[in-house]
């Protein structure tokens, strides 16, 4: 089992560092189109005419699709999304129109020829705006939408959580000390460095799509629904994918590309500029979090009270499943039976919000630890000891009213104590320097998942899983690595097949930090059922009792007698002659969690799965004159369940503490009556490598009951607590609340002058 | 137009569209998609070329201008099939993850250590301000270039 826990390279990585991988991007097909999508270039209209006849006298035009090409609409959860507008217009960016042409120019110009007429109608370009009485509705139609499963909904409210547990009333009642903050974080822009890009076909009745994306299986059902066939008539091969982070979830330009290429009977290639990436990216929502907490003069907390608004933009997407998670992470950390929650999520006029690593949780939990640091400072309490008093333990119940079990507060704690001692970074306090911790408790998601392994005639084992490789190493490392342990031979004789949806298990996709949790899983299971036959053929062959044997070096070995052995490459050949080609499959669900039933509605999450816990440390100079945030230190100490690859995993918590840098520090897309203000890399500034503290790391591993090897998710949870632990810093460092997000000079100074 | 130039040592000739760059000239005629096409103005560092030997966003130089000049891309760095110290250091340093800013980082990072073969911290952090990558947080990117300057200098 030697491959469990070594830091092996890539699979991909040579391929990627020659130039020589295939992207999304670099795919092609013979005779390809090049497409275009019209976009609306404002956020609220009518459709009062579109002409599409002037377009198609183009030399070189092969198609053009509109609404009336795709009847309908369809959605993740609420069925609310047209694939083109119909008729209105409900941000700016969505597609109206898409064309498909010999050339590029082509293509362009055939974009420039449609004519479109539009009558303009009032932005709601703000929640407050969309909640305001009397607010127009941005669809009217909204009770005629099919919801599934129907949450609670109304008018412009897309969908509403809420969460009643205890007696919060009685709590407020018996309180000495009662805490309120508000607190407002932005948009986040996932901006993957290769753009959403897409190549489709229609062949025999099929559509075949080579995509950029993070959730084949989630494409194929969503451009099957779009295009009225079965998902099995869809059929979503994945190249190398240049990143995802969330932005990759939802199927965007892979149905118009289909629809396109059936139309033109040309295969049609549809690339996202980068603008058009900023503009229909489905960011992470901008929000607003109100915490209220009644506490004991001794720190108790006696009950907890919360509302979220989340910015859904203007159609729901994966949304209102994602909204579900609000209660668990915002009524969290801190232990106390009497909760009442609300998050409401929020259409506006406004390019759709979706899923960016880390949902939800990034902006909860600045707000809870921001929040936790008030409540230390109100009761006059140590911030570390009101945490170690408080946060989750053993036997706690988390929201939902589910005992956690495996919690690994104290552990992170601890190992960030042994690195960074609190009372060494907080005694002598310099002016405007700071310390912050942010704790989390973060979820694996457990979308189910499945993988074959065959065992070649040469001894090697091929893989092949719907789960998806996007950057995290999951596939190129994890998976092979469990493979070689499993059936003793070498990461670099595992060869894993790219996702292909008609051939791979049905697989949750890389997002939630899941693929080595749950893919990995039922990649043992596989490896296992392998594992079982060529003992079953090498106990023939050694004339061996099967428990005496073991799988290693390509081999299965006699126990202590090191020259009875035969090469896998044999027990392969010989089982193929006998039985036929030897091959193993593994199916893995996570099974399902205990809750009190009945305290949370309009949620399909009740409670935690892998979960995760997470101390992040951060220490801040802020420049007095300047509002500048320098970070002088930052320490990280995750619980991973068991680490199967430890540098892979310190590049995400590398990336995902700079991503969150980013979010806690400058990044903001801004909106102003719905138009998009940043749509490049000059305004939307991502963190480069000048931007970049050293981070220390401490894995902890506190093993997962389900999980293959103890293994929980990794990858998605280190950008959670980045922004809490910064604000917290800054906060110490100023000696003033800082409660909105991103923490740009400006806002500082402001916070500093206040 | 025709324009005639020296690629990865090699003499090329390409048809290109006037207001073509230099980028879609070595992507789309030239076979060498190795050089990302990510923002298309110059803003992420993914399509970075050497240029008669200078660092360029090949986005940003119209294919016409390397009329008669010489460009180095990503799949030149490897000598005889050989990784470029960089490239295996990147390898070796867990510096890859999503790779489709590494091209632009790895042919960035080889122009720095051919001018400065030991360069500390910060200066590889200002070599590169110019690359963003969103997955890897740059930490193993910058151990990897000062593993590849060590060990080209000969250092311990």
């Amino acid at each position: 089992m030697t491959a469990i826990g070594e830091s092996v390279p890539r699979q991909d990585a040579e391929a990627k560092l020659r130039g020589t991988a295939v992207y999304g991007i670099d795919y092609e097909e013979p005779h390809y189109l090049h497409g275009k999508i019209l976009r609306a270039t404002v956020p609220a209209a009518r459709i009062v005419r579109l002409d599409t006849s002037k377009a198609e006298q183009i030399p070189g035009v092969l198609a053009i699709v509109t609404a009336q090409d795709v009847p309908g609409r369809w959605g993740f959860a609420t069925v609310d999304q047209p694939l083109l507008a119909d008729g209105a217009i409900r941000y700016e960016g969505e597609p109206i129109a898409a064309v498909a042409a010999e050339t590029w120019n082509q293509a362009r110009a055939a974009l420039k020829a449609i004519e479109l007429g539009l009558e303009p109608l009032d932005v709601v370009g703000t929640m407050d705006e969309a909640l305001a009485p009397h607010a127009r509705l941005i669809h009217p139609d909204w009770e005629s939408y099919e919801m599934r499963p129907s949450f609670p909904r109304e008018g412009n409210v897309a969908t509403v959580v809420e969460l009643e547990r205890g007696d919060p009333d009685a709590g407020f009642a018996a309180a000495d000390v009662v805490v309120e903050g508000e607190y407002h974080a932005p948009r986040h822009h996932q901006a993957s460095i290769e753009p959403r890009v897409c190549t489709a076909r229609y062949e025999d009745g099929t559509y075949v799509i080579h995509t950029s994306t993070q959730v084949p299986f989630g494409v194929r059902d969503g451009a099957a629904g779009y295009l009225g066939v079965r998902p099995s008539d869809v059929r979503v091969i994945v190249p190398t994918v240049g990143g995802g982070f969330g932005g990759k979830l939802l199927p965007t330009l892979e149905p118009i590309a289909s629809l396109l290429a059936r139309k033109a009977n040309r295969p049609v290639k549809l690339v996202n500029t980068r603008k058009e990436e900023f503009l229909s990216g489905c960011p992470r929502e901008n929000a607003v979090i109100r915490i209220r907490t009644a506490l004991s003069k001794a720190g108790e907390i006696l009950a907890h009270e919360s509302e979220v608004l989340m910015d859904n933009g203007a159609y729901g997407g994966e949304q209102p499943f994602v909204a579900g998670l609000s209660p668990l992470i915002v009524c969290s950390n801190y232990r106390t039976d009497s909760i009442r929650h609300q998050t409401k999520l929020v259409y506006t006029n406004t390019p759709p919000t979706g899923p960016f690593r880390g949902v939800l949780a990034t902006y909860a939990v600045f707000a809870v630890e921001r929040h936790a640091d008030e409540i230390a400072k109100t009761l006059g309490m140590d911030r570390i000891e009101f945490r170690r008093q408080n946060l989750y333990r053993e036997g706690d119940k988390c929201a939902t009213g589910q005992v956690l079990e495996g919690v690994a507060f104290e552990e992170t704690l601890d190992r960030v104590e042994e690195l960074a001692p609190w009372k060494t970074m907080t005694g002598s306090k310099k002016p405007y320097r700071g310390v912050g911790v942010a704790c989390a408790i973060w979820n694996t998601n457990s979308a189910p998942g499945g993988s074959t392994i065959k065992l070649n005639e040469d001894g090697t084992a091929s893989l092949t899983t719907g789960a998806t490789e996007i950057g995290t190493g999951a596939i190129a490392q994890a998976l092979p690595q469990i493979v070689a342990a499993e059936l003793g031979v070498s990461v670099d004789d595992v060869f894993v097949s790219e996702p292909d949806t008609s051939v791979g298990l049905f697989d949750g996709g890389a997002q939630g930090g899941r693929t080595t949790y749950m893919a990995g899983t039922a990649t043992k299971k596989a490896a296992g059922e392998v594992r079982e036959q060529i003992l079953d053929v090498a106990a023939g062959l050694l004339e061996a009792d099967r428990g005496d044997l073991e799988l290693s070096d390509g081999a299965v070995l006699v126990t202590g007698a090191p020259d009875r052995k035969v090469s896998l490459s044999k027990v392969a050949r010989v089982a193929q002659a006998t039985d036929g080609p030897m091959v193993g499959s593994g199916s893995h669900a996570h099974p399902p969690i205990e809750f009190e039933s009945g305290c949370i509605s309009g949620s399909v999450i009740n409670g935690f799965t892998g979960a995760t816990y997470h101390t992040h440390l951060a220490e801040v100079e802020v420049d007095p004159d300047t509002g500048q945030v320098t970070i002088l230190r930052y320490v990280v100490a995750q619980d991973v369940g068991r680490a199967i690859n430890p540098q892979a995993i310190e590049g995400q918590i590398d990336g995902g503490v700079l991503q969150g840098i980013g979010y806690a520090l400058f990044e903001d897309l801004r909106l102003v009556d719905g138009v998009c203000v940043d749509w490049g890399f000059g305004t939307y500034r991502l963190p480069t490598a000048a931007d970049m503290p050293e981070i220390e790391i401490a894995l902890v591993e506190v093993p997962d009951p389900v999980g293959a090897y103890g293994v929980k998710g990794a990858a998605e949870a280190p950008i959670i607590p980045v922004a809490g632990a910064i604000a917290n810093a800054v906060a110490d460092a100023i000696g003033k609340p800082v409660n909105s997000i991103p923490l740009t000079p400006f806002a500082v100074l402001e916070a500093i002058h206040s | 137009m025709k324009v005639a130039l020296t690629v990865n040592g090699e003499a090329r000739e390409a048809t290109i569209w006037p207001g073509e760059s230099l980028l879609v000239m070595l992507r789309d005629r030239l076979g060498l998609p190795g050089s990302k096409n990510a923002c298309e103005q110059g803003e992420c560092g993914s399509c970075a070329v050497l240029l008669d030997g200078e660092l360029v966003c090949s986005c940003l130089v119209l294919a016409a201008q390397a009329e008669g000049r010489a460009v180095v891309t990503v799949e030149g760095l490897a000598a005889n099939g050989e990784l470029h110290p960089v490239q295996r250091a990147f390898v070796e340093a867990g510096a890859v993850q999503c790779g489709f800013c590494t091209p632009g980082l790895v042919v960035a990072a080889a122009d720095l250590l051919d001018s400065n073969a030991t360069p500390t911290d910060d200066e590889i952090r200002e070599a590169l301000a110019g690359n963003l990558c969103r997955c890897t947080g740059y930490a193993k990117i910058i151990d990897a270039v000062k593993a590849a300057g060590t060990a080209a200098a000969g250092s311990p």
